[in-house]
């Protein structure tokens, strides 16, 4: 069986689109667990404002994970599309 | 699994232009708008004082997102506002909810509808602050602090937008994917309905509330 140019190109995109996901899952992973980690350190010490913490984090995790989105679309775009 | 890049097309020919429609995406989305107007009807028939269980939820979301709008807004703003923010919340959690019933698919699923909904809030958030600020005011707000900064402020702006509904659209879409490729390799048996748990119910519940959330303050932030 031949190698040709097609199949190269085939194995780059799903290599990039692993690549794209490996690292662009890294940063979201890390700054989600920061904000996790201080909103306990926030309810730990202030636990009547439970619920408020929560809704705030939740929000400010969803923002702070549009980078790793933005990187499983573009490992769909190469998975799908090229 | 052979499916999952697919979608399904209306095309109709109109004279020389080839206009291509996502059927399901439409379909969904008016069964998911009979779904908000059944809730609206039964949560609203027979009302009392002693209000039934579907009253009582229709009143917790109301009274709920109305807090969260006057807190965002002020008073001055609240009663314009409300509708369109709980409006927009009850649509998009039964647009990321429905796709947990078998054989339904989540109209956010689709690029079209989360960049409609993103586009929308844009246009509202600017035409406010143009209202409120008047256009000259608006305009100069793009060339501060720098008037050499004025691209880096559009930019913004229009980012803005497709962070926005790429954010949606990309949650949903990941988790359907996720859901039909472990369907794949577990046959269906023991995880699938955890995972229509977590990417259905929760992340939907979480993302819904999220892009709501994220246009009220881009609104407030143009207010302000």
């Amino acid at each position: 069986m031949e190698i040709t140019g097609a199949d190269l190109v085939r194995a780059a995109a799903m290599l990039g689109a692993g690549i794209a996901m490996g690292i662009g899952a890294f940063g979201p992973g890390l700054g989600e667990g920061i904000v996790a980690g201080k909103a306990c350190e926030a309810i730990g010490r202030n636990p009547r404002e439970a619920g408020l913490l929560t809704r705030t984090m939740l929000v400010g995790q969803a923002v702070a994970e549009s980078t790793g989105i933005y990187s499983l679309v573009v490992a769909l775009l190469l998975i799908f599309v090229v | 699994m052979e499916n999952i890049g697919k979608v399904s097309h209306w095309v109709f020919h109109l004279g020389d232009t080839r206009l291509v429609l996502n059927s399901t995406t439409l379909v969904m989305t008016w069964v998911v708008i009979g779904l908000v107007l059944a809730f609206a009807l039964v949560a609203t028939r027979g009302r009392s004082i002693v209000p039934g269980p579907w009253q009582q939820l229709a009143e917790l979301l109301v009274q709920w997102f109305r807090e969260l709008v006057r807190d965002a807004l002020g008073d001055a703003y609240e009663e314009r506002y409300f509708p369109l923010i709980c409006g927009m919340f009850i649509f998009l959690l039964l647009c990321n909810w429905v796709g947990v019933l078998p054989g339904m698919e989540e109209p956010t699923k689709d690029i079209n509808t989360t960049l409609g909904l993103g586009v929308m809030g844009f246009f509202i958030a600017h035409g406010t602050a143009i209202k409120v600020k008047g256009l000259k005011q608006y305009i100069k707000e793009y060339f501060e602090p720098m008037f050499f900064l004025m691209p880096l402020n559009v930019v913004g702006e229009v980012a803005k937008v497709i962070s926005i509904s790429f954010r949606l659209f990309g949650n949903i879409m990941g988790g359907s994917i996720i859901i039909v490729v472990v369907t794949h390799l577990a046959y269906g048996l023991v995880l699938p309905p955890f995972l229509y748990g977590f990417f259905g119910l929760f992340v939907g519940t979480v993302q819904a509330f999220v892009f709501t959330m994220l246009t009220l303050v881009y609104i407030s932030v143009q207010i302000r």
